[in-house]
């Protein structure tokens, strides 16, 4: 399915979420379609960490929190999974983006979504709730059963490559990391910062 | 070295981290320290998360800060040098405090050979990355792990704790 209408049918979508992309076209494509600047890390150079970067994020809240990769992130780091699986948390949602380039170096062609099946590494890594999706009317369709329904989940989204080069959401790493903490703060998440920005 | 004697160290060390608010340990073990994470992984209050790889350990307790957990990332010498590039950029870039223990290795005593090489680079590369770095050779340092701990939430930056083979051992 087309990458750009992919994200922009998750943007639509998600809206209550936290949301955590990864490094490359995921941060940049989010960036362009929404310009949140609050509910999302956009945990750019993240190097196939941004999944178990969500799963520290979900133990502490019981809001749903969505993360990104790569497939090349995926292929990095597949034992994220085990991670994942041992944590079992219900409030984790994790979706590989299969394109099969790597979209933050000029989209370069990697062979491994044609040597592996991603969806068949989660499920041996004894994920339960595995998706695929390569419609956009599949991904519609199944899109509140992953999300909605608690339990960890993780979905493969077959995609084109992007095709072209978007900028980074420009917000530099505090910035993200402030505005990211006060925003879960001061939705009821539990207190980041040692010090409150309102004291009562 | 008796194993009571490691396991009062270890106990000690997983009192302190409960007293300073650590209650998330991610660890992937190194031989000196696995008294230590079996005693965290059996004392309730803490989590504790066996991780795939010592960059997991990082990424995890990173976006945990987020959760207002406190965390602590504990691994083997060797395993924290494969980490460089998730500190630098998770850590360094976003400002993220996180604490970090490692063991010694490749210090005058251990007899590995396979751990000299952390003898001769370690410590360099832990300046090389201006981490801050807190030994803990002898029992009477355990305390600083809490000051260790704290001190990173100050900087917004991880904060290194090295623990001797003397003091795992339960012998300093």
């Amino acid at each position: 399915m087309n990458f750009e209408a992919c994200f922009r049918l998750l943007a639509d979508r998600l809206k209550d979420e936290i949301i955590v992309t990864s490094a490359g076209n995921s941060s940049e494509l989010w960036w362009d379609i929404t310009g949140e600047t609050e509910r999302v890390f956009y945990l750019e150079a993240s190097m196939s960490l941004a999944s178990v970067f969500a799963a520290g994020i979900a133990l502490g809240t019981k809001r749903t929190v969505v993360a990104f990769n790569g497939d090349g992130a995926f292929c990095m780091n597949p034992g994220m999974l085990i991670v994942e699986r041992q944590l079992a948390l219900p409030n984790l949602k994790h979706f590989v983006i299969a394109n099969g380039v790597y979209g933050s170096t000029n989209d370069l062609g990697h062979p491994f979504a044609e040597l592996m099946d991603y969806a068949a590494v989660a499920k041996a890594a004894g994920v339960e709730r595995v998706y695929e999706f390569s419609t956009l009317e599949g991904l519609g369709q199944g899109l509140d059963d992953m999300i909605k329904v608690p339990g960890h989940a993780f979905a493969v989204l077959h995609v084109d490559p992007l095709g072209r080069h978007l900028p980074s959401p420009p917000l530099d790493g505090p910035e993200v990391k402030f505005r990211f903490g006060r925003y879960l703060e001061r939705t009821g998440g539990a207190p980041i910062f040692d010090a409150p920005l309102h004291p009562k | 070295m008796s194993s009571s004697s490691a396991d009062a160290v270890a106990r000690r060390i997983v009192d302190v981290s409960a007293d300073c608010g650590i209650s998330l340990v991610a660890s992937l073990p190194d031989g000196w320290i696995t008294s230590l994470i079996t005693q965290y992984a059996s004392d309730a209050r803490f989590r504790h998360v066996s991780v795939n790889r010592e960059e997991s350990a990082i990424g995890l307790c990173s976006g945990a800060f987020f959760s207002g957990i406190g965390t602590f990332a504990l691994m083997g010498a060797s395993g924290f040098l494969t980490c460089i590039y998730a500190i630098t950029k998770i850590n360094y870039t976003y400002q993220i405090p996180l604490l970090i223990g490692i063991t010694l290795r490749g210090r005058p005593g251990d007899r590995a050979k396979f751990h000299q090489s952390n003898g001769l680079y370690l410590e360099s590369v832990i300046q090389a990355i201006d981490i801050p770095f807190v030994t803990i050779e002898k029992a009477d340092d355990i305390p600083r792990l809490a000051t260790a701990y704290q001190h990173s939430r100050t900087l917004s930056r991880p904060v290194v704790v090295g623990f001797t083979r003397e003091v795992l051992r339960g012998e300093a």
